[in-house]
């Protein structure tokens, strides 16, 4: 046996992503034509709404080319949102892990990976660049660029850059890319996925053209948007050695308790120093002196640390039952919608909140078990069903013939998680991960808004019986009114209106308006 | 005008009927014109409202009510059958017809279309399924306007029939009972409208059985005691209860009643003197106290010691005549034990001796024994000792 020598080496970001499409979610080519709307669209959307714009998305796929495995399409996003700083153009679309969204703040976007992918995956398939227009809000010029990603440097490659005037004060960013993709077998899920975002946004104007020429728009039911996402400082009980040493190494010359202080949320004078007297530390130490031992020791005190506030929710961008039933009747125009928003709560130092709503009836489809629209952080999540903690929380913990429900039945729950962190079993954000907390408010959640279908089905029932009642009875009027024509000689109809008007006195939730609506 | 011709006797009938109808059925129309829920305020015709009266020893409706409301969900079909049927019998009436419960049937039945809510699908139901459905409401209306049926003119199927010297007018017809033939006069179905003309007769016999009542009537044995001859031919009717009534209230004929020596011919005796469970609010008008149960009893077969009473049939008759009782037989009698209108010592001996020898016989077992045995001896000899129970 003779020894061998491992062959070490560096890859870059772009270099990873590229051996491992399927990560990100571009396993195949309809697969990676529905991943690449998606991640545009949220970026549209992240651009908009959370700076007070209300969302107008317009998209359209044009197949180019047929090929045997699918198609060459052109994917066109263009939104309303205040657009990129020309200067960081060429990073945010062609630098993989290159993101504004770094910061603990809600959004939909988290990795910085998402339009780069789309780039990467229609470089490497057609070999043509990206091409991304921006008007960003207040700029008096519009800048085109042209763009590829050196996938062995992870770095943007310039092919072209250009200015115009932006005469009419737009403002907002069109990416197009001609990528691979299958239309046919992604055409359901695209549909799907955008069908599902009008929902969730209700308050987003989307404008769909499919490569068959089809045009669908989703209007703006409601101008009213989510409360905006802020940023927020980490929590104690959040943190881990790497972001501390982050934090201390850009506040290295100040003393520790001043750097807890500026740097975690729910932290003051007081807590600060009862924190470093439990871990030991002296407070006017210098942040950049302290040992890793320290370091350590610091974390598990933080993250076990009784007295402090929980998380704040108010920097959260939660629907509220307005939006999610605005969006429920508009595609589902349903008879009965309810929707509920949990108070805040909290797993491993982040704040989260659920939100429930129920669409039941109307043009909602009958299903064998109900249809179920997940959502994280706006996003609709449409794959990997079976291993989400939605599905697991229904199938073990929710009896629905408690609620009076029997299937097939017409419902529909939208389910809604929001956090700074939404714990996602993957980076194509598919599945939320069963963590307990958010089992239990979901649990909660969806048990509210059962009980009140449950009384709304009740009420509803008793009604059924009432006109069902009013029916039997009324059918007979005629006859019981000619039977007494005949002895008293009096007008039959007199006898029938009288009898109507008694009976209608008797009912509660229903009348019958007239007797030729019930007897033919 | 009506051409249909009529008797004065129907005239005035219908004149009555049509009378009390109107005033009973006004209620309803009244109520629903002042926009109060209409209902029907009718006597309970079960088995619990049934009551003994021991006074007048008959079977009578109690006086439990209930409400039929045309606003009830389980009433207001039955409420608009009710009226329907009111309706028809009125009309029935103005126009002189005569009606049977069959062709009220039909003449109520037809398709109610409705609309179902909410769906508007079209709803089909029939004022009436069955004649049964028809026939309920009937009873309704005769103990809700008291009026029986045959006073409003409704016909049923003759059953009943009589012999003997009895003259009656029937409509504009004079009849003489004694000059039937072989035949018989059949009891027509309304017979209060008979007016009994002439008579000459002592008692009457009332037979259970057809075929004993033509032998008897063969060999001329009304006129050699001066009996009237009625059968009902098994359960009787309605009419024929009513006849015998007459007989025995108007004529003061005593009235003796022979059936099968067994719990259902007891039975039978029971509903000629008392009245029937299931039509216990006709008892009033139908049924006859004073009639007299001749035979055929227990003690008649066997003879008893108690009462210092020898057997009608001797060991050998026995063996050949009587016939084992059956578990059926063997509970009814249970049953009939246990009414109060049976509750009589002399009936508990005859009961008790049906229940102890378990057998029964039928009465063409005393006519197989010779008819002359029969007309001759067991029947004028039972009357005469006053061997009947009352
Ligand atoms: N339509 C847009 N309007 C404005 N800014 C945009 C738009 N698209 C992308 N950006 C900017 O480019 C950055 C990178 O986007 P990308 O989709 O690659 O990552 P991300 O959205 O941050 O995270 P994720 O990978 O989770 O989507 C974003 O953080 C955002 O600042
Ligand atoms: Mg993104």
């Amino acid at each position: 046996m003779t020894a061998v020598e491992e062959g070490f080496k560096a890859i870059s970001p772009a270099e990873f992503f590229y051996k491992n499409k399927e990560l990100a979610g571009f396993s195949n080519p309809a697969r990676a034509l529905y991943q690449t709307i998606r991640e545009l669209i949220e970026n549209s959307l992240d651009a908009t709404e959370n700076y007070g714009i209300l969302p107008t998305v317009k998209v359209s796929i044009r197949e180019l080319e047929k090929i045997p495995e699918g198609g060459y399409y052109e994917v066109v996003v263009e939104d309303n949102g205040v657009g990129i700083p020309p200067k960081y153009v060429p990073q945010a679309f062609a630098q993989l892990l290159f993101s504004s969204k770094y910061v603990l703040r809600q959004s939909r976007g988290m990795f910085g990976l998402g339009a780069k992918m789309a780039v990467l995956y229609a470089q490497i398939t057609t070999g043509q660049p990206a091409d991304v227009i921006v008007a960003p809000i207040k700029s008096k010029h519009i800048y085109s660029f042209k763009l590829k990603i050196d996938i062995k440097e992870n770095k943007p490659v310039i092919l072209s850059f250009s200015v115009t005037s932006n005469l009419h004060g737009k403002h907002g960013t069109l990416v197009r890319l001609v990528t691979l993709g299958d239309w046919s077998r992604a055409k359901q899920r695209i549909y799907e996925y955008i069908k599902r975002t009008a929902i969730i946004a209700p308050y987003a104007e989307i404008g769909f053209r499919d490569p068959e020429g089809n045009y669908i728009l989703f209007e703006r039911v409601i101008d009213k948007l989510p409360p905006p996402a802020r940023e927020i400082l980490p929590h104690p009980h959040g943190v881990d050695i790497e972001t501390l040493k982050d934090i201390i190494r850009a506040k290295a010359s100040k003393p520790i308790v001043e750097t807890l202080k500026e740097s975690f949320q729910g932290v003051g004078e007081t807590t600060a120093r009862r924190i470093l007297e439990e871990a030991k530390i002296d407070p006017g130490k210098k942040s950049g002196e302290l040992t890793d031992m320290e370091v350590e020791v610091l974390v598990k005190t933080m993250k076990n640390f009784k007295d402090v506030k929980p998380p704040r929710a108010d920097y959260l961008s939660y629907l509220g039952n307005e939006i999610i039933t605005a969006g429920l009747n508009k595609v589902f125009e349903p008879e009965f919608v309810y929707a509920t928003t949990r108070k805040p709560s909290v797993y491993e130092g982040h704040a989260f909140i659920v939100e429930v709503g129920l669409a039941y009836g109307g043009k909602v489809p009958l299903v064998e078990k109900p249809l179920v629209l997940r959502y994280a952080n706006k996003i609709p999540l449409l794959y990997d069903e079976g291993s989400d903690v939605v599905i697991k929380v229904l199938n073990e913990s929710i009896d629905f013939s408690v609620y009076e429900i029997e299937f097939p039945a017409p419902l529909v729950i939208l389910t809604h998680i929001c956090s700074t962190k939404i714990p996602y079993k993957g980076v194509g954000k598919e599945a939320v991960a069963d963590v307990p907390e958010i089992e239990k408010e979901l649990e909660n959640a969806i048990r509210d808004s059962l009980r009140e279908l449950r009384s709304y089905i009740l009420r509803k029932r008793k009604e059924m019986e009432e006109i069902e009642k009013a029916v039997t009875i009324a059918k007979y009027i005629p006859e019981v009114a000619n039977s007494l024509s005949k002895i008293y000689k009096v007008d039959p109809r007199e006898i029938s209106v009288k009898l109507l008007e008694i009976l209608n006195s008797r009912l509660k939730t229903f009348k019958i308006d007239d007797l030729s609506n019930v007897v033919v | 005008m009506t051409a249909v011709y009529s008797s004065k006797v129907d005239l005035q009938a219908r004149e009555k009927a049509l009378k009390i109808l109107y005033e009973k059925f006004r209620e309803v129309l009244k109520s629903i014109m002042d926009g109060n829920p209409p209902k029907l305020v009718i006597k309970k015709r079960t088995l619990s409202n049934t009551v003994y009266d021991p006074e007048k020893k008959l079977l009578l409706l109690g006086d439990a009510t209930f409400e039929r409301s045309f606003l009830d969900l389980r009433e207001a079909r039955k409420f608009m059958q009710t009226l329907l049927m009111a309706s028809i019998i009125y009309e029935s009436l103005t126009n002189g017809e005569y009606p049977t419960i069959r062709d009220l049937y039909y003449r109520g039945k037809h398709t109610i279309r409705y609309r179902k809510l909410p769906s508007k699908a079209i709803g089909e139901e029939n004022t009436w399924e069955e004649q049964s459905e028809s026939d309920s409401v009937i009873r309704d209306i005769e103990v809700f306007t008291n009026v029986l049926r045959e006073e409003m003119l409704i016909l049923s199927k003759e059953k009943g029939k009589v012999v003997g010297e009895l003259k009656i007018r029937s409509g504009d017809d004079v009849i003489d009972l004694s000059k039937m033939g072989h035949g018989a006069y059949a009891i027509e179905p309304t017979p209060d409208l008979i007016e009994f003309v002439d008579v000459n007769a002592e008692f009457v016999l009332v037979i259970e059985k057809d075929a004993v009542f033509q032998q008897l009537h063969r060999i001329g044995f009304w006129k050699k005691y001066r009996a009237i001859l009625v059968t009902s031919a098994g359960q009787p009717d309605r009419a024929t209860r009513r006849f015998v009534r007459r007989l025995n209230e108007e004529l003061k004929l005593p009235v003796y009643v022979i059936s099968d020596s067994d719990p259902y011919g007891y039975y039978i005796y029971s509903v000629f003197k008392t009245g029937s469970i299931t039509l216990s609010y006709e008892s009033e008008r139908l049924a006859t106290p004073q009639a007299r149960f001749l035979g055929v009893m227990m003690t008649d077969i066997f003879g008893s010691d108690k009462l210092r009473k020898k057997p009608y049939l001797t060991e050998e008759e026995r063996k050949n005549f009587i016939i084992k009782a059956k578990e059926r037989d063997i509970k009814r009698a249970k049953e009939l034990r246990e009414y109060p209108w049976f509750k009589s010592d002399r009936w508990q001996l005859e009961i008790d001796e049906f229940l102890t020898r378990k057998v029964k016989l039928e009465i063409e077992a005393l006519a197989g024994k010779g008819l002359k045995f029969l007309s001759d001896r067991y029947i004028p000899e039972k009357i005469e000792v006053g061997d009947w129970i009352v």
